[in-house]
């Protein structure tokens, strides 16, 4: 398989290309235009964002609601409570009622029924019922806004988040710098050096994940077993140290785009091939190395089976994902719960992603300057 | 069987991409973890209240290892049900106490969460690392691993078990054509839960709780309590937003808020059994049928939905905004449901206002659709003796915390009363308990969820979340007939692949 | 030992200027081999055995109950799939939604990554993490909040549209004309891995490249054209395999939302899915892995021919 495609389109200034390096955006001089361009495509970006943010937003409120909210099924569209006025023992439901004599008060319902309904007025429940005329589900139920942030403290409490998360960022960490490194070497080597089967090792490298992961979970298991490795993190962690196709092709495809002229011009300098790597081609492929990085830390942070099978009998080196996993199957009955968890789950990688991303924005600055 | 909904009824198997190496997720969408789906059969679910679970650190398990010369027995948890944190808390306390008086026996506790729970036994046993003990796990759930299962005969014999304290019924449950293969621990007949203020707002009244009572309609005449008579007054029971019955003109279907009969809608076969028993196997066990209360219980169902608005339709029943809680009854806005004695797990919610009712007749007839759980050994164990020491000690000391913590109405029959006492100590409205003992001899026989072949594909068109489940509740305007014919030839053609 | 590698594989032409210094060939054969040697050794260690063994499992009756005895079947579970009409339905299914869903991953994330990329978006890094943030979601949380959003009656999708006054919007993932645009919208929901990819291959091209087309007179389309898309041809070849392969092996969503029964319609009878139900659900290993070694061999196939016209659309800048 074509481990080494093809030329640029010779219409495209291929020749020219080749010769530029990365440098650093020059800043210009703000024109009027740019503002027009600026204002249009920001908010092109804010209404697509919208449309695919919704369903967060939707998660955002559930978690926020409470279990009587959510059976409701008229209830409002932000977390809110019910009210209620205890009245011999129960709690009643308050409702809007409008009175014969045109006034509409905030009543509790003592007594439902088809044709008329007994009413208290919460202000002064000594006066007696009043019966209303009419059918009480034509009514509207009162509301207070109250958004339920308690649902994430019992989440906490229930999930037990500082072991799992412990478990969690040292199985993401570890693995992750366990595949950048290796990642980064052998793609190194698959884009930078010629050597005899090269093409062939790379089609079988891309192979590996044309084979549906399902078929491969019991002999590898198996084989775990056999490594006396189950019940230990090794199963999750050390392959991670051995590279995989899918970050090694990315980090591969990313240094090929980088010009040869500098690793030739550190090799003339008398570079060997791990300095010409950290010196010239590292700083240049900083995206690429922390897309990988990212994906790695994502992965990790969300691989349930993995975990389930190698430690199911060992709870204790769990990760997030089995708790939540677990929790979910508990607290299924409560959405709210289900979504505070996943929300909480998801704010450490996004905490990451957001320091990532300032040094995936900076390394470009970084090869302007390397140059 | 405490599906957790179709669509939640989910295993996660983050396989992505690749278990053998750690890949990283790939830039196109559904990258992240990968997913299992266990719609294999599940199991009746003992309580697992989750909303009010105390908050203590509930995932803690322990973790000890056996001492050198100890054998150790794997306990796999959770093909359904007993993964609660309360739960959790009392297999971790027999587990304990089992290995202080045990020295020689070690006992592991494996508690695998549900989502993942098939694909993973499924994964250790095709491994030759499976455990030696696995429950609680009720006669579908188990069925999903046929074959599996250790003939516990030899044992009982050698041992001189002694099972004289069950009914002869439920030991015969268990005796398959792979032997006994368990011994009864926890049974959950059928009864008909009821919102007892929802017929106090409609003037109605309550349903018989005894078998063989007629009902009295609002207009004074005295009829029989059978499936018509459910869905007479199912209608006036069904409201929509602006107050009207199903029984009255101007009601609007496409706007109800309260509705007035639901079916134990998890299973199609289950469905079946309340208007009585049969199977799908025929008498050589290869030919497809369907037995012809099966096709008159589906038909009821599904004009329940359709014709007479009473039941809820497919989308409304997935939503999770209306029915997040998989069983309708439990939001408080379902008169009437015909389920499973552990379906109690979810009424805590209701703050008592609930009741047990007689299920109503078919043709005369009553049939209450069973569910049992019980702990089974695999034959896979290298210790069958030591597992059998534990297994007789899950059902025999341990039994009482055991069950109480399931919410399971024990198999022995002089256990019953203490059980429904300590019962009471949740629901203190005190419930009518007799209704789910006088159920018990009206228990479907042969079960509904006895094997028939390719157990697990044929579940794919009956079980939950199955083809044929999701399509009649979906789609209106079937032709039932052909509905029922396409089903049988479906089945007939799984059963007939090589 | 490189005189042979030269001659069995032709395809590796034109190795320069080194060529007759053959000492210094072998040093740079000799570094490749150390740089790829911890894939080599994992690939060994953890994978082929994995590979082979389940490559075996086509030739026996392996299934989990194991009536009968284990034994060698040979080509019988091949066979058999080759007259399984539901291997060539899933197939079919497989493909008609690849059609739909493999425009919309390539080109949308390529699209928002320029859009974020461009100098004129104000706030981009807030951009960068609100749309990278559904990709975080766990997956099965992601699907179960999409379950909510589509359903049919209290969904928010229809919800929109009845207040646009669409009558009787559609009940997305139970009606076969609607399931495949839904599923899309599903899938769009991970696409921050995708604008991560495209984003460092944009911040890899040199600013100097744009300065001197504008100089040339180029505009947007014509920069695009000739500076962005060449430039960024390794990185959309890369993103075009895997989501090859993603589409192929694709079932999850479908399994969660469906439930894996293929319905509306059988609609959703994804070629991966009845795969793993014959793993997983029918514990039928043998014929699961055999559709796995099906699967495995279109993959290849379909790759190889990417690969093959890829040297006529992706440049390389440091290729040789």
């Amino acid at each position: 398989m074509a481990a080494e495609a093809g030329q640029l389109d010779p219409a495209a200034s291929g020749g020219v290309l080749a010769r530029l390096s990365r440098s650093v955006r020059p800043r210009r001089p703000h024109r009027p235009r740019d503002a027009v361009k600026s204002f249009a495509l920001t908010f092109a970006l804010v209404a697509v964002l919208a449309a695919f943010l919704a369903p967060m937003l939707r998660a955002t409120l559930v978690s926020l609601k409470t279990p009587d909210q959510l059976s409701e099924t008229n209830a409002p569209f932000l977390p809110s409570l019910p009210q209620t006025f205890s009245f011999e023992g129960k709690d009643r439901d308050v409702y809007t009622v409008p009175l014969p004599d045109g006034t509409t008060r905030q009543l509790a319902m003592v007594k439902p029924g088809r044709q008329q309904s007994d009413f208290v007025d919460p202000a002064n429940p000594a006066a007696g019922t009043i019966t209303w005329q009419g059918s009480w589900r034509t009514l509207d139920r009162a509301w207070l806004l109250a958004p339920a942030f308690q649902n994430y403290v019992d989440v906490w409490n229930l999930i037990d988040f500082p072991r799992l998360l412990f478990n969690t960022v040292a199985l993401a960490v570890i693995g992750m710098i366990g595949t950048v490194i290796s990642c980064t070497l052998v793609a190194y080597g698959f884009a930078r050096f010629r050597f005899p089967g090269r093409s062939l090792l790379f089609t079988i490298l891309i192979a590996t994940i044309f084979l549906p992961s399902a078929v491969t979970v019991v002999p590898t298991y198996t084989m775990f077993v056999q490594l006396g490795w189950v019940g230990t993190w090794l199963p999750l962690l050390v392959p991670a140290f051995f590279a995989n196709a899918f970050d090694v092709f990315l980090i591969r495809q990313y240094f090929l785009t980088i010009p040869r002229e500098m690793d030739e011009a550190a090799s003339i300098d008398g570079a060997g091939p791990f300095r010409t790597l950290i010196s010239v081609i590292l700083p240049q492929a900083w995206p690429a190395i922390v897309a990988v990085a990212i994906f790695h830390l994502v992965y990790a942070w969300n691989d349930f089976f993995g975990p389930l099978i190698y430690l199911s009998t060992k709870p204790e080196l769990q990760p997030l994902a089995v708790g939540l996993q677990r929790f979910n199957g508990i607290h299924y009955r409560n959405p709210a719960y289900v979504q505070a968890g996943t929300l909480m789950t998801m704010l450490i990688p996004v905490i990451l992603f957001l320091i990532f991303q300032r040094i995936f924005v900076r390394g470009v600055v970084v090869t302007g300057v390397d140059k | 069987m405490r599906v957790i909904r179709a669509t939640t009824a989910v295993a996660v198997l983050a396989l992505v991409v690749g278990a053998c190496s750690s890949g990283a997720p790939t830039p196109a969408p559904s990258s992240a973890p990968t997913v299992a789906a266990s719609d294999a059969a599940s199991q009746p679910a003992p309580p697992s209240d989750g909303a009010s679970a105390p908050a203590n650190t509930p995932i803690a398990i322990g973790g000890s290892t056996p001492a050198p010369g100890q054998t150790e027995i794997r306990w796999y948890c959770c093909l359904g049900g007993g993964d609660a944190p309360e739960q959790v808390a009392v297999e971790k306390q027999v587990v304990e106490a089992f290995n202080a008086s045990h020295p020689n026996i070690h006992v592991t506790f494996e508690a695998v969460p549900y989502a993942g729970a098939n694909d993973a036994l499924a994964t250790e046993i095709a491994s030759g690392n499976g455990p030696d003990i696995v429950g609680p796990v009720g006669i579908g759930g188990a069925n999903a691993f046929h074959g599996q299962w250790l003939d516990l005969a030899p044992l009982i014999t050698k041992s001189n078990y002694d099972l004289s304290g069950f009914p002869p019924d439920a030991v015969n449950i268990y005796k398959l054509d792979e032997g006994q293969v368990g011994i009864p621990f926890a049974i959950y007949p059928s009864v008909l839960f009821y919102a007892k203020s929802l017929f106090d707002e409609a003037g109605l009244a309550y349903p018989p709780h005894k078998y063989g009572e007629k009902y009295t309609m609002p207009d004074g005449s005295v009829v029989d309590w059978n499936y018509d008579t459910i869905t007479q007054v199912a209608k006036i029971l069904t409201v929509d937003s602006t107050g009207k019955d199903a029984t009255q003109d101007g009601f609007d279907p496409t706007k109800i808020v309260q509705w007035g009969f639901e079916p134990q809608r998890d299973d199609l076969r289950g469905m079946g059994a309340y208007f009585g028993a049969g199977s799908l196997a025929g008498a050589d066990g290869k030919t497809a049928q369907i037995p012809d209360p099966w096709k008159a219980a589906w038909k009821h169902w599904y004009d329940n939905i359709w014709t007479d608005h009473v039941s809820m339709t497919g989308p409304i029943f997935q939503s999770p905004d209306i029915n997040p809680e998989d069983y309708p009854f439990f939001t408080g806005k379902v008169a009437m449901s015909q389920n499973f004695l552990w379906s109690t797990y979810g009424l805590e919610g209701l703050e008592g206002d609930w009741d047990m009712a007689a299920l109503p007749a078919y043709n005369g007839k009553t049939t209450s659709a069973f569910n049992a759980d019980t702990f089974r050994i695999l034959k896979d164990t290298k210790h069958p003796d030591e597992a059998f020491e534990v297994l007789t000690y899950l059902l025999g000391e341990a039994a009482p915390d055991l069950l109480s913590t399931y919410g399971g109405m024990p198999a022995r029959t002089d256990e019953q009363a203490a059980f429904f006492e300590s019962q009471d100590e949740t629901f203190t409205q005190k419930p009518d308990w007799q209704v789910a003992i006088d159920s018990i001899p009206f228990a479907d026989n042969p079960n509904f969820e006895a094997f028939m072949p390719k157990y697990n594909e044929t579940l794919g068109l009956v079980g939950s979340g199955g083809k044929y489940t999701t399509r009649w509740q979906t789609e209106k305007g079937l032709n039932m007939d052909q509905e029922f014919e396409a089903l049988r030839s479906e089945i007939q053609a799984i059963w007939d692949k090589p | 030992m490189t005189a042979v590698g030269r001659t069995t594989r032709p395809r590796l032409r034109g190795l320069p200027r080194l060529r007759s210094l053959s000492p210094l060939t072998r040093r740079e054969a000799l570094w490749g081999y150390l740089f790829i040697s911890p894939w080599i050794i994992g690939f060994l260690w953890f994978v082929l055995g994995p590979m082979i063994a389940s490559l075996a499992f086509t030739f026996t009756n392996i299934n989990l109950a194991q009536e009968e005895p284990l034994q060698f079947v040979g080509l019988r579970n091949w066979q058999t799939m080759l007259g399984d009409a539901q291997v060539w339905a899933a197939l079919g299914v497989t493909i008609r939604f690849a059609l739909i869903q493999l425009p919309v991953v390539l080109i949308l994330p390529f699209l928002l990554a320029i859009g974020l990329n461009a100098r004129y978006v104000k706030g981009a890094s807030a951009f960068r993490v609100l749309f990278f943030l559904p990709y975080v979601v766990p997956f099965v949380s992601g699907v179960l909040i999409w379950g909510g959003m589509l359903n049919s009656e209290t969904g928010w999708v229809n919800e929109v549209l009845r207040f646009l006054g669409v009558e009787n919007p559609p009940n997305w993932l139970n009606d076969t004309g609607w399931v495949y645009p839904a599923l899309v919208m599903i899938g769009i929901w991970g696409i921050g891995a995708g604008i991560i990819v495209n984003l460092a291959g944009l911040r890899g091209i040199p600013t100097e490249l744009y300065d001197a087309a504008r100089i040339d007179g180029a505009g947007f389309w014509g920069a695009l054209r000739h500076i962005t898309l060449p430039m960024m041809s390794p990185v959309i070849f890369y993103t075009l395999v895997l989501a090859i392969v993603e589409v192929l092996q694709y079932f999850l969503v479908p399994l969660v939302i469906n439930n894996g029964t293929g319905e509306p319609g059988g609609s959703t009878f994804f070629f991966n899915l009845y795969l793993y139900k014959n793993f997983f659900t029918y514990q039928n290993m043998a014929y699961g892995a055999t559709l796995a070694w099906l699967l495995f061999l279109v993959t290849l196939v379909v790759s190889l021919i990417i690969f093959r016209t890829s040297r006529r659309w992706v440049y390389y800048a440091g290729e040789r």
